[in-house]
């Protein structure tokens, strides 16, 4: 429970700060990625490859291509935000810069350094997604997408939850991986599976048991329909409690995991 | 500084019965140490003595298998957030933000405490004059020298006011100018009543800096106190040095056996013999013709039998 506890510890937002203050030094380039990148993933994919793609039939209405991708990477920008800042920066926090060595000789323990990168890396993810809804806004005014806002404030605690969880992931490779060359192993670990393998740029429909099943118990795969089905239609479906459940299950699973893993790692013992 | 002056004698840092295993190994045996205010500690002990997984414990990187840490009278087990408040860390790495000034170093370490030191930002300037390093205040710290990175990472562990600061191999890869300015920090901090606690490999800075010594070796404390004290414990009251190359080396040798004292320990081409006083005078009176000399035994000759196993 301890370990748990520590999330709402002033030290795990103290080490979230830190993160915040480097990153919001450099935000005139550090926000350029999380901007353009929606757009041309929204311009090559919706509308370049949309356009060769007729509209198709998706829970019971018509949608175009471009209407079905756009939320898909509001899901995938969290997911991959929070688990790459939690794999490759926080790797090189604890391993090259000893940014965590340094935080551990305070009143700042290990608990504390795992849920400020939980927490930062869900942040981040959060304010990506953010901005992936600007840009989707944006789209909604040209006349491009015709989306159903009400209720998407709502889903923001519901993405901030993803990004822990899935930071959660990102922390357990950080934990276990032998070097920074190793890191294509979580690559097809993770991103491979459970980031294309789940309806975030095309529907996965298969009568195949295992592909089912795959589908029903991948968070991502209940996020992005969970989103889709709000944002196209404006209803609040299973998906997104569905979603609730997995990414809190991989909290309360991985979390102690990652910490008992690091604690091997970074302080030798267990 | 600004550490409060203690009239009462009670340890600062008390550490009673510390045992810690890594897999199935016992690397800390029932480690017990004491260090009051304006009192250096240094520990001793070869490679694998044990003594940074004490300072460890001591300092709350590792949890001890047994026994207690007390940082003035605050139990670390129950209470580590009020024992990490009263002590400064300075590791044997570098491990500063480098993502981070000089200065932005120091007053982010301020953020990793409650309560908050007081008046932050002027202490932080006020250290930053003191370990000289206000000429580089806006610079990274992986700019500066050896030398202040190390008065950086002291000045780190002072931000928060502490009452015991962990020092480990505060000097290792230094230069001697830059070693015997840190020598004149830690000095100073002593004097200023902080509690500190040392470990290094260099012996002169043990003999210079230390009040007290404790001497570990396999996990187990072998001798603690004073210098000298310790050095008449574990090394002897004589050390003499003569040309292991002689012609009656074998016989040497053998005379040593039979004393139960072993075999000697060889530097170059000089065996270094430690001897006690009644020792030196059957040694005189067997060898009257060698030609020896005969010195204090000093650090290095227990670090030596230390490394050797020949305690």
């Amino acid at each position: 429970m301890r370990h748990y506890l520590a999330v709402a510890a002033w030290q795990s937002w103290a080490v979230l700060n830190r993160h915040m203050v480097v990153y919001l030094r450099n935000w005139h380039t550090a926000a350029l990625p999380p901007i353009f990148e929606p757009v041309i993933l929204l311009l090559v994919f919706g509308v370049g490859l949309g356009s060769n793609i007729p509209a198709f039939d998706w829970q019971a209405q018509n949608v175009t291509y471009l209407a079905y991708l756009a939320p898909g990477i509001l899901a995938y920008t969290v997911f991959m935000t929070a688990f790459f800042q939690a794999l490759f920066a926080a790797y090189i926090r604890m391993h090259y810069q000893k940014t965590w060595d340094g935080q551990l000789t305070t009143q700042v323990r290990l608990e504390h350094v795992v849920w400020g990168e939980a927490l930062w890396a869900a942040t981040l993810g959060l304010a990506y997604a953010v901005i992936v809804m600007f840009v989707l806004a944006g789209f909604s005014i040209a006349g491009w997408l015709d989306l159903h806002w009400s209720g998407v404030i709502a889903t923001l605690p519901l993405l901030f939850l993803a990004g822990v969880a899935f930071a959660a992931l990102g922390l357990l490779f950080t934990a276990i991986v032998p070097t920074i060359d190793h890191m294509n192993i979580p690559f097809y670990l993770v991103i491979m599976p459970l980031g294309f393998a789940s309806s975030t740029y095309f529907p996965l429909e298969s009568d195949n048991l295992l592909a089912q099943a795959w589908l029903v118990i991948n968070p991502l795969h209940h996020l992005a329909e969970g989103i889709r089905l709000l944002l196209l239609s404006g209803v609040w479906s299973f998906h997104l409690m569905a979603a609730v459940l997995l990414l809190g299950l991989m909290i309360l699973i991985l979390l102690p995991v990652d910490l008992r893993l690091l604690r091997h790692r970074v302080l030798g013992e267990g | 500084m600004d550490v409060t002056n203690r009239t009462d004698t009670s340890p600062l840092l008390d550490a009673q019965g510390l045992v810690k295993h890594f897999a199935a190994k016992r690397v800390v045996d029932g480690v017990g140490l004491q260090c009051r205010s304006g009192e250096i500690l240094g520990m001793l002990g070869a490679n694998g003595a044990g003594k940074t997984t004490t300072l460890r414990m001591c300092y709350g990187f590792l949890r001890p298998d047994a026994g207690k840490v007390r940082i003035d009278g605050i139990d670390r087990v129950n209470d580590p957030d009020g024992a990490n408040r009263l002590i400064g860390v300075c590791t044997q790495d570098d491990t500063f933000d480098t993502d981070f000034t000089v200065r932005d170093n120091l007053l982010r370490f301020g953020h990793y405490f409650r309560p908050r030191p007081s008046g932050l930002e002027g202490r932080v300037e006020r250290l930053l004059a003191r370990f000289d390093l206000a000429r580089y205040a806006d610079a990274k710290p992986d700019t500066l020298s050896g030398g202040y990175r190390r008065r950086l990472m002291i000045a780190r562990a002072l931000v928060h006011q502490p009452k015991v600061l962990f020092l480990d191999e505060p000097t290792t890869g230094l230069d001697p100018q830059a070693r015997m300015s840190v020598w004149e920090l830690v000095d100073s901090l002593r004097q200023e009543g902080l509690a500190i606690v040392l470990t290094t490999h260099y012996m002169d800075e043990a003999e210079r800096l230390s009040d007290n010594l404790l001497v570990l070796k396999e996990g187990r404390v072998v001798s603690s106190g004073a210098p000298r004290t310790v050095l008449g414990d574990l090394v002897g009251e004589h050390v003499v040095v003569l040309d292991a190359n002689i012609l009656q080396a074998g016989a040497v040798q053998q005379w040593l056996r039979e004393e139960g004292i072993g075999e000697p320990t060889r530097i170059l081409n000089t065996w270094q013999i430690a001897l006690d006083g009644a020792g030196l005078a059957r040694f005189s009176a067997a060898f009257g013709e060698l030609r020896f000399e005969v010195r204090p035994p000093n650090l290095d000759d227990l670090f030596l039998q230390l490394s050797d196993n020949t305690l």
